[in-house]
């Protein structure tokens, strides 16, 4: 178990909380995992420069229902952080509704991601994000997409794959779709 | 400068890889000025279809996130569901679970390097080093009866025993591999084509991999020594004798390389694990109810470290079920790597981050 990382999160936190507010867990190998619960998701914005500062590295952000079946509202996001092989979750309640959450990307470069996939996926309104476009397409987007784009195969290919179809078709009519004029 | 789209004719010839990720890319002339990122093409909604499998039908869906990491997932997911139930795993069941993990790593990361050689044109390159890959592949069909997923990990242990046999056998084919990783590691690094293309392009400096909190090869190849194993450490990794790999370069070529010194780490790890596994139990008795509560689990995947959250209402269901990919946070550090580079360059550079959209898109 990595003390000094357990001792700087302990730090961290207990200048915004107060001491104790972090409890620890340990599984069979010794690897420490910190929780703490804020219930008021603006403490975000005192915690993530604290943790950053700390050395701390996000790991990923977890949104989630308090119940699953959304019979009862309410939605909270664990926000998982590591420091130096030390797991730390920070659970925010979002209490607001809609719910709303402050963006820590200029703390954490890759909440980025993390952020916007929450957005989408649990319609939690993000505020301060530098970036807030779509991560995960719906159809309400722009159809032009796919062509205004390059997929990867093209970049990772080159443009003469009609090959392939070739072979697939072989002994019958290429479609004009497969016969890679465009690329 | 304006933004400029069109679709570009890049590298050698082949289909090889046909992966839905779309790309706005800024050039200008033959330099990219910047790169952003389309994702979710065929985001397949396998983290709600878990809330509504089972803790036991959760394991064949984690298996099927992606097939180079596909023991990585449900090893990562039992461990996250142990450490909340409190299962005390048999010894021999974690030694059982590093050889898989181990195996699937030395065919993921020589999978990478074979394709970084077609990329640079070098086809007799690719086609040797997915020739030297097959011999773990033939070792996964022999010992666990199939190529890509396994089906090794349940909850609270393993599926399949490795008798004395199949451990002879499996040495054997690892006694047919070192030599072969030898000769690969030198052509990898002294082949002046190699060389040429891919030294000094795609570089991610120690402060930009720290900012991105990119993970696995591409970290530790830009001086970052985070190896989940070491760090963070799970199964029995603590009682086996690697080293960790790494480098400062952060280019193209220290991936590659860092990635075939890996393999032979791996091939270490497997060797001591076959020599080393106790006899006994290789999975618990039956499975206790999970009780309502949080956990999470982490392990070191071929890409990099693998992160599962588990939260139980108590029932035989996840309240909810989160796993992040290495690749997530590494597709972001592209914009940095692919910054100024040549068109030319493109497709190595993205090949270097080991690129995965089927674990990015769970």
């Amino acid at each position: 178990m990595n003390e000094i990382a357990k001792q700087s999160a302990e730090k961290a936190l207990s200048l915004v909380l107060g001491a104790g507010a972090l409890h620890w867990t340990s599984d069979v190998n010794g690897n420490a995992f910190g929780w703490v619960k804020l219930c008021d998701p603006k403490s975000l914005l005192a915690v993530a420069p604290l943790l950053a500062e700390s050395g701390a590295r996000l790991m990923t952000a977890t949104a989630y229902r308090n119940d699953k079946y959304a019979r009862v509202e309410g939605r909270e996001i664990a926000y998982h952080f590591d420091l130096d092989g030390v797991a730390l979750t920070v659970t925010v309640c979002l209490l607001d509704t809609p719910p709303r959450v402050p963006s820590i990307t200029p703390w954490f470069k890759n909440a980025d991601w993390n952020e916007r996939e929450f957005v989408e996926l649990y319609g939690i309104v993000l505020e301060g994000h530098p970036n807030p476009r779509r991560l995960f397409l719906d159809k309400s987007l722009d159809a032009a997409m796919l062509d205004r784009l390059v997929p990867l195969s093209t970049m990772m290919n080159g443009a003469s794959t009609s090959t392939l179809w070739e072979k697939v078709f072989a002994g019958k009519q290429l479609p004009d779709w497969a016969k890679g004029e465009n690329n | 400068m304006t933004a400029t789209t069109f679709t570009l004719p890049v590298g050698p010839l082949h289909v090889a890889l046909e992966e839905p990720m779309y790309f706005d890319i800024q050039v200008e002339g033959e330099t990219v000025r910047s790169v952003e990122l389309a994702a979710g093409h065929v985001h397949r909604g396998m983290e709600a279809l878990a809330m509504q499998r089972n803790y036991l039908q959760n394991i064949t869906l984690t298996e099927r996130v992606c097939s180079l990491c596909s023991n990585s997932h449900p090893a990562t997911y039992s461990m996250a569901v142990e450490n909340l139930s409190g299962i005390r795993v048999p010894e021999r069941a974690m030694y059982l679970r590093v050889i898989a993990d181990e195996v699937k790593r030395i065919a993921s990361h020589l999978f990478n390097v074979g394709i970084m050689a077609h990329l640079t044109g070098f086809d007799s390159l690719f086609m040797h080093a997915m020739e030297v890959r097959e011999i773990m592949q033939d070792a996964k069909e022999g010992v666990y009866g199939n190529r890509m997923n396994l089906g090794q990990c349940v909850i609270g242990g393993c599926r399949r025993d490795i008798d004395e046999d199949t451990a002879a056998f499996l040495l054997g084919q690892l006694e047919l591999l070192k030599p072969q990783l030898d000769e690969l590691y030198g052509v990898f690094e002294h082949d002046p084509l190699i060389r040429l293309r891919t030294r000094g392009i795609g570089i991610l400096s120690c402060e930009e991999a720290v900012r991105h909190a990119v993970v696995g090869p591409v970290a530790r190849a830009s001086g970052v020594a985070y190896d989940v194993r070491r760090k963070a450490p799970y199964a029995v990794y603590p009682d086996l004798d690697f080293e960790v790999q790494t480098d400062t370069k952060g280019d193209v070529h220290s991936r590659a390389l860092l990635r075939l010194r890996e393999v032979v780490q791996s091939v270490k790890i497997v060797e001591q694990c076959l020599r080393q596994m106790p006899g006994g139990p290789i999975c618990i008795d039956s499975m206790p109810m999970v009780p309502p509560g949080e956990a999470v689990a982490r392990s070191e995947a071929p890409r990099g470290e693998v992160f599962y959250y588990v939260r139980s209402d108590g029932t035989d269901m996840p309240q909810r079920l989160k796993w992040r990919v290495p690749t997530y946070m590494n597709w972001e550090a592209l914009q940095v790597m692919l910054a100024n580079c040549q068109v030319a360059d493109i497709a190595l550079i993205v090949n270097s981050i080991d690129p995965c959209i089927s674990c990015t898109e769970r």
